[in-house]
């Protein structure tokens, strides 16, 4: 039995979880600050 | 005031820790890409094969170091939800649910390649054996912690039931540890420990590196997640406003 497509799916699979958990922090902060500013400049218009 | 303590009472103001973490990020993310590039180049293109596991062995150098993180991210969860339980520190009730989806990462790692190596090397991709078994609940911890956090609504008291959790749970690291001992495993036992290790250096070292650039990814990981947990819980504070006032400048 060749070994080789058990490593290729172990490294494939452990980046792409490993990309998900990098990135998925930084995909909400982006969404949670274009949120927080976009209430800002409303409440600044506002006042 | 002793420096050490100072750090401490700095760390647990949110303005300072979102700074602080902001500066350690990219520092951490280069150790980790530079150690996993070593790591890897040693682990992949160096090291011989194994002679019973042949290339299989390959694995190893990315299962043993998510296992041993899976461990070591909730035995943190357990001390950080001892501390917050006891002390009140909010930097810690963010650290504990940060922490939980990326040892939930680390522990569906163990879990897969583990798989993956048992096919050719067992002939299965999965045996209820105790080691495999604990591993699969301590994912289920980590979904449970999880789980508990986001069925409150006030952020405080989804921290204290969450800490609470990930100490008891903590009651499966030993089961994990020891099962290979207590039990009569399919799993093999451990290859390094304090009393030596049954291991060639030449498949030691990439284990290592690859264990060191998981301890980077963690750090800058925890501290990202930590960063917008804390955003969000203070958003109507002074310091974030000003944070925002600042970027939109």
């Amino acid at each position: 039995m060749s070994h080789t497509p058990f490593i290729l799916a172990s490294y494939l699979i452990s980046t792409v979880v490993l990309l998900w958990a990098a990135l998925s922090p930084v995909i909400i902060k982006r969404g949670l600050l274009k949120q927080l500013k976009y209430r800002q400049t409303r409440m600044d218009k506002s006042q | 005031m002793n420096p050490i303590y100072l750090f401490f009472h700095k760390t647990g103001s949110p303005p300072w820790f979102y700074s602080f973490s902001g500066k350690l990020i990219p520092w951490l993310w280069a150790g980790f890409l530079l150690l996993a590039a070593y790591g890897l180049y040693l682990g992949l293109l160096v090291a011989p094969p194994d002679y019973q596991q042949g290339e299989s062995v390959r694995i190893m150098y990315v299962h043993v170091p998510a296992a041993w993180m899976s461990m070591m991210i909730y035995g943190l969860m357990a001390i950080w939800g001892f501390i917050a339980l006891v002390w009140r520190i909010r930097i810690m009730e963010v650290l504990i649910i940060s922490s939980a989806p990326i040892g939930a990462a680390f522990t569906i790692i163990a879990l897969i390649t583990g798989s993956l190596w048992g096919r050719p090397t067992w002939g299965t991709y999965w045996v209820w054996d105790a080691r495999l078994t604990s591993e699969l609940v301590l994912l289920f911890l980590y979904f449970g912690v999880i789980a508990l956090y986001n069925s409150y609504d006030e952020p405080r008291k989804a921290a204290r039931a969450a800490s609470l959790m990930a100490i008891v749970g903590a009651i499966n690291l030993p089961i994990i540890h020891f099962s290979v001992v207590w039990w009569n495993t399919l799993h093999q036992g451990s290859s390094i420990g304090t009393s030596g290790n049954s291991i060639h250096p030449s498949m030691l070292w990439p284990l290592l590196y690859m264990a060191l650039a998981f301890k980077f990814y963690y750090g800058a990981n925890l501290l990202s997640r930590a960063r917008v947990r804390l955003l969000k819980q203070d958003h109507r504070k002074r310091w974030v406003q000003d944070l925002l006032t600042e970027e939109t400048r």
